[in-house]
């Protein structure tokens, strides 16, 4: 049962109006059984976490005597400031929202383009092209990492930003979503915007892409969530320390084998380097949860 | 004012000229791991003033770029140990000037030809590799050639709790620990040290890491005098030897005698909080542990020492491995080879700073210094610098082989496998990577 669902229920009540407050304690100790369930699972998928956040609050010589310094007095934000030291970070931070950005505007351009074009235009070997495109799907990242390391090599374009990015931006489940959605979105709609002497490409850009925005969303954040965890890539191609992204930067800064000497400070840079999707999410949360539940339904 | 102009302007242009000459820096590409420390050691210079892998060799390279002031050092640092990258850059054409490399690694690169004989540029650096410990000098050398100029040789201890042995009645009159002189008699310690503590004799990398296991097993194939990897181009593991170590281990697996599930960081911070008597791990954690030993609060309190693996079987011998600079196979001009060889003649002359990590020196000379052998410990591990010995120099994906035995060594002592399975499973799987090289 949703919020939405019990809220409507209780507004039908014909007792005296209540609060919105009044409404969520009613709901909540109605339903002390599932409240308890949920709070239990948030607190398990929470508690990665937490645990990160605990230890980057604790200095590394507590935690190199054991883990569980975690859970006693004192706690310093030391860790913290020492990220501020280290020249590289801001940088590596910025090269990462660059091709975490550029990535997620190339998948969106192309896959929206793809996606109508396969939708709605007839040209030759659409079919063909199409299932060529999702064969992609099929080919793990592995399998081509050496030809394309070398083809980029003689393009001189590692250790650049659209090196970071071109390899993203072929995205064939980006085109495969686009093309479900613009097929959803009825013909009759193309056919009053002809009626109106409009172009494809108005069509295209003033009357269907709004109505395509939810599956935007959705691509827009898997896309971007991809590229800002992304770590073998980069790792191979941005060798140049100062062409680090976040994820291959905080991997260099580990301070000796397994990290028994530094967790704190390096879980100081986890939390460091999720902060700007933290921050994402916070801002985007109802277009996210939109987003996604819009994906999940064909409309 | 035309006459002004005529010679202001050759003499501003040569002006400048100048100034672009006299700023011009020869730059030195360097790539390493030991991470990054900016924040404590960014910019001191002051090698003695460092602790800690990461805290001296960021020193040491900020001391030589302050020195050199010709000379502009650029750092990249890498993930441990950063051989991907590595890998990726010389397919690229764009590797670093100098990386540093396991000894153990650079037969995988030298037969490539991706790396560089540093014969002469060690003689022009003043550097002779007859200075080098004969441990050191064998790691770095190929074909009669050397690959790497040495920074350490390193190797794997027993860290070990003084007031735990004695809860167990495991230190001699001097107040030493007494160390077993054959498995039988590790067996019986063991077994006295579990019943008198309560506590397993042994704190060992169970979970999550296959190169710990995979060393012992090197040493103790070495002290049984086993030829296991021949000529180096195949491995024979189904033998006595092999099968001794491994049912040795196994019994103090099956009888509780050492921690269980522990992975690498888990068995570091169990030796400091006193869960067990001996912990199997590296040189690199002496200073740490030394570090522990002197605060009142910590369990290791006065209580702590460490030695080599001891002597179980027919010889002394250790396995060891080491750290060196390389120099990838690249265009250099005459500015940059000189650059390189100030930069080896620096290393080898402070490679007595760097031995205060807890490795051991690659330079003989430091043995005989008097802050050397002041350092605590090292009296009992200078001898590793010459009885130690890694796998034959030919060789090759000495990493990839430690995971492949790592993984059937853990099998085998945990009982998913019968020890002759094992043995054969590993010995087939490192001789197909071999042979399809």
């Amino acid at each position: 049962m949703t919020l939405s669902k019990v809220d409507s229920q209780l507004s039908a009540s014909p007792m005296a109006p209540e609060t919105t407050f009044g409404r969520i304690v009613r709901f909540v100790t109605g339903n002390v059984g599932l409240m308890t369930l949920m709070i239990l699972l948030s607190l398990l998928m929470l508690a990665p976490a937490l645990w990160t956040i605990g230890l980057s609050l604790k200095s590394n010589e507590e935690l190199m005597m054991g883990t569980d310094a975690v859970f006693s007095f004192p706690y310093t934000l030391k860790n913290y400031l020492d990220i501020f030291e280290n020249s590289h970070v801001f940088g590596w931070l910025v090269n990462s929202l660059i091709v975490s950005g550029g990535m997620t505007f190339g998948v969106l351009a192309m896959s929206s383009l793809a996606g109508y074009a396969f939708a709605r235009l007839e040209f030759p070997f659409r079919r063909t092209l199409f299932v060529i495109i999702l064969m992609g799907l099929a080919v793990p990242e592995q399998a081509v990492i050496i030809a394309r390391h070398q083809i980029f090599s003689e393009l001189g374009l590692h250790n650049t930003h659209l090196g970071l990015m071109l390899p993203g931006m072929s995205m064939p489940f980006g085109v495969f979503l686009m093309t479900q959605f613009f097929k959803a979105v009825p013909k009759e709609i193309d056919e009053a915007a002809m009626l109106d002497h409009a172009s494809r490409l108005q069509i295209f850009w003033k009357v269907l892409l709004p109505l395509t925005l939810p599956a935007q969303a959705t691509l827009g954040i898997l896309t971007f969530l991809q590229s800002w965890n992304d770590y073998f890539w980069p790792l191979i191609s941005a060798t140049d320390q100062d062409m680090f992204t976040l994820t291959v930067g905080i991997a260099s800064s580990q301070q000796n084998f397994a990290q028994s000497e530094g967790l704190g400070f390096l879980a100081s840079q986890a939390i460091f380097s999720a902060l700007p999707i933290i921050i994402v999410y916070v801002i985007f949360q109802k277009h996210i949860v939109t987003a996604v539940a819009g994906g999940a339904v064909k409309q | 004012m035309m006459k002004t102009t005529q010679w202001l302007v050759p003499v501003t242009v040569a002006a400048l000229m100048s100034a672009g000459a006299a700023q011009a820096k020869t730059e030195l590409h360097l790539q390493r791991f030991f991470g990054a420390c900016e924040a404590e050691y960014g910019t001191n210079t002051d090698v003695s003033a460092a602790e800690g892998e990461c805290g001296i060799m960021t020193s040491l390279i900020n001391q030589f770029d302050a020195e050199h002031p010709d000379i502009e050092v650029k750092v990249t640092t890498v993930e441990w140990p950063g051989y991907d990258q590595l890998t990726a850059q010389m397919a690229s054409r764009t590797p670093p000037d100098l990386v540093t490399m396991h000894n153990s690694v650079i037969s995988d690169y030298q037969s490539r030809r991706l790396i560089l004989p540093l014969d002469d540029l060690l003689e022009d650096a003043g550097v002779s590799p007859d200075e080098f410990t004969s441990t050191a000098r064998a790691g770095v050398t190929r074909d009669g050639e050397v690959f790497g100029l040495p920074m350490d040789t390193w190797t794997m201890l027993y860290h070990i709790n003084l007031d735990l042995m004695a809860e167990a009645d495991l230190l001699d009159a001097d107040g030493n620990p007494m160390l077993p002189g054959s498995p039988e008699e590790m067996l019986e310690m063991a077994r006295q040290f579990k019943e008198k503590t309560g506590k397993p004799y042994l704190i060992q990398i169970l979970s999550n890491e296959t190169a710990a296991y995979t060393r012992l097993f090197y040493t103790y194939m070495f002290q049984q005098e086993e030829d296991f990897f021949g000529n180096g181009e195949a491995i024979s593991l189904q033998n006595d030897a092999a099968r001794n170590i491994v049912h040795h281990f196994k019994t103090i697996y099956d009888e509780g005698l050492t921690t269980k599930n522990m992975d690498y960081p888990a068995t570091v911070s169990a030796f400091s909080s006193g869960e067990g008597g001996i912990l199997m791990n590296g040189n690199w954690l002496l200073g740490a542990y030394n570090v522990e030993s002197q605060k009142p609060d910590s369990e290791l309190y006065n209580a702590y020492i460490a030695y080599p693996y001891p002597q179980l079987y027919a010889n002394d011998d250790l396995y060891v491995d080491g750290h060196s600079w390389v120099m990838p196979n690249k265009k250099r001009n005459k500015d940059e080879l000189a650059a390189t060889a100030a930069f080896f003649k620096f290393m080898a002359e402070n490679d007595y700073e760097w031995s205060r990590t807890g490795h051991l020196p690659s330079v003989e000379a430091v043995l005989d210094n008097p802050d050397f052998q002041a350092l605590p410990y090292r009296s009992d591990l200078v001898s590793v610098t010459t009885r130690g010995k890694g796998l034959p120099a030919g060789v090759k994906r000495q990493f990839a082989i430690q995971d492949i035995m790592g993984e059937e060594l853990a099998s085998a002592i945990t009982g998913v496998k019968s020890v002759d399975d094992a043995l054969a499973d590993a010995e087939a799987r490192v001789n197909d990577l071999l042979s399809n090289l």
